[in-house]
């Protein structure tokens, strides 16, 4: 149990650098905008 | 694509901005981002995957009005907890508008037919229906004059001639300066602003 709680921690770890919290961030707000906002732009009714 | 291009935009200027100050691009801490992903899938299945020839449920029928409103009271929760970051309170504005517009039009953003034939020059009206949504987007067709708060609606189209065929709202231009502030805010200094330290000290 101990083993795995450290192998889960050095694996968060890992991925917790700069260019992946960078990355993630970005993700992030890009998705917000896109949920947040509402705008047509074409596709939806045409299918 | 108005809102991912002002994330681009967004995280370009300030990726330039750093660079020319010889700063590193800043990634702030935000707190419940779990939240933002939470509100997004449902909304990428409903009205972006349905738009595809990928496996989709075919926009989720009437449920999409529900899924629309419940992921953006998620957002607007999201933004409360990150309130303090910069261009935030436009994010929530903007948010908050298009939620309101959305409410109170049965939950869909509502768009006029004068703008569903702007921007889908071609299409025959026999494609859709006054009162019922447009395709499997997020918007419902309404009269302006039987749309509560019109002017927050679906409204605005780029210019002829640019050829982007894209319908937007007040609160979507909010959003998408929110984006691009908090996006460019992170290449400057980390140092808060004479402003906020005097309020702080107060």
């Amino acid at each position: 149990m101990k083993n795995t709680a450290r192998n889960l921690y050095l694996a968060l770890a890992s991925v917790d650098s700069s260019k992946t919290r960078l990355v993630l961030f970005v993700l992030t707000v890009a998705m917000f905008a896109i949920a947040a906002g509402a705008p047509d732009a074409g596709g939806g009714m045409i299918r | 694509m108005i809102l991912a291009a002002a994330v681009l935009a967004g995280f370009a200027a300030g990726f330039l901005r750093a660079a020319r100050a010889g700063r590193p691009y800043r990634t702030p801490d935000l707190r419940y981002p779990a939240l933002v992903l939470v509100a997004f899938l449902p909304q990428m299945f409903a009205f972006y995957l349905s738009r595809t020839d990928l496996p989709n449920l075919g926009g989720f029928g009437e449920w999409g009005r529900v899924i629309l409103v419940i992921s953006q009271l998620l957002l607007l929760v999201f933004v409360l907890f990150n309130r303090r970051q910069p261009g935030f309170w436009l994010l929530g504005l903007g948010l908050a508008l298009n939620l309101l517009v959305i409410l109170l039009n049965g939950g869909y953003m509502p768009i006029s037919p004068e703008t569903v034939r702007t921007i889908y020059p071609g299409v025959p009206d026999s494609q859709w229906q006054i009162g019922h949504r447009l395709g499997n987007g997020k918007d419902i067709v309404l009269l302006p004059e039987e749309t509560r708060l019109w002017f927050l609606s679906d409204r605005f189209t780029f210019p002829e001639g640019w050829n982007l065929l894209v319908a937007f709202s007040f609160g979507d231009i909010l959003i998408a300066l929110g984006a691009f502030w908090l996006l460019w805010s992170l290449g400057g200094s980390s140092q808060p602003s004479p402003m906020l330290v005097n309020e702080e000290s107060r």
